[in-house]
């Protein structure tokens, strides 16, 4: 059984600004308490292809993710590592990220999409985000039984730690435009 | 909705048990800055943070003690996974022009 759900978000922020401001989500320190669920953010690799101006990038995330009792007492972790993958194509001016759980694999797979591309009524000012999260609970895991349940709480998680990135990606879009006011564009 | 008031930037980074919090936000940094300034101006030419990209590395290539994640590491280059997630910016591009 998979739960999917998609999410659209029109920033009023260039998508230079945007873009900017996803890199920084996790890793400014300032954030940490707004999404405190995240615990530690690595770059694993990265990669860029100077002919083409893309840039690829492999993150490991590792988040807080404590879950009712029932699912602890199952699960038998609340850390949880995800690896989050970037495409920036800076020709085209789109950036991809897809970030799966590596952790806890036999018990569930979660994986979210987010698109940033320049929004086609303002291309210049503002930034489209389209948001894709699946959720499956493996249909064999001591889970299964109560799929429904965790499938629902977690989407109910994801939900509200998307709500609280955004106010993040405002604060710091925010921050970059008043500090780009200073700079020369 | 509350503003998180601004306090000193990267004075300390609280509770990070990784040992290679510092090489990490140097790196960090410094890419932010490079993306910002440089490659979404269409300066990409040149890669930057070098230096600062190898010394961080080479910490967490010593302390990532998760199996899954020092699988990333590993992989010179990009994997799978990339690969595909760039097939699929190809094909939004299309979808998109």
């Amino acid at each position: 059984m998979v739960k999917a759900y998609a999410q659209e978000h029109v920033y009023k922020h260039p998508w230079e600004i945007v873009t900017s401001a996803s890199w920084r989500k996790f890793a400014d320190p300032e954030n940490k308490r707004t999404l405190s669920h995240v615990l530690d953010v690595d770059t694993l690799n990265h990669k860029l292809d100077a002919e083409s101006g893309k840039l690829y990038t492999t993150r490991a995330i590792t988040i807080h993710a404590p879950g009712p009792w029932f699912v602890r007492k199952i699960v038998g972790q609340d850390i949880c590592h995800c690896v989050e993958s970037t495409v920036v194509d800076g020709q085209s001016r789109s950036m991809q990220l897809t970030t799966r759980n590596i952790s806890l694999q036999k018990f569930i797979e979660v994986e979210e999409r987010i698109r940033y591309d320049p929004h086609p009524d303002n291309p210049r000012g503002w930034t489209m985000c389209k948001q894709e999260t699946s959720i499956r609970i493996k249909p064999l895991s001591a889970l299964a039984s109560m799929a429904e349940k965790v499938e629902q709480r977690c989407a109910e998680r994801f939900l509200q730690n998307s709500v609280k990135g955004r106010e993040v990606m405002e604060r710091i879009c925010k921050y970059l435009e008043s500090e780009s006011r200073g700079i020369t564009f | 909705m509350g503003i998180i008031r601004e306090k000193k930037p990267k004075s300390s980074s609280p509770s990070s048990t990784s040992p290679c919090a510092d090489l990490r936000a140097a790196y960090h940094n410094c890419f932010n800055r490079w993306y910002s300034e440089k490659f979404v101006k269409g300066q990409w030419q040149k890669e930057e943070c070098v230096a600062e990209w190898q010394q961080y590395r080479a910490c967490l290539s010593e302390h990532l003690e998760d199996k899954h994640l020092s699988r990333f590491l590993e992989a010179e280059g990009l994997d799978g996974t990339a690969r595909a997630d760039s097939a699929n910016v190809a094909d939004g591009a299309e979808t998109n022009s």
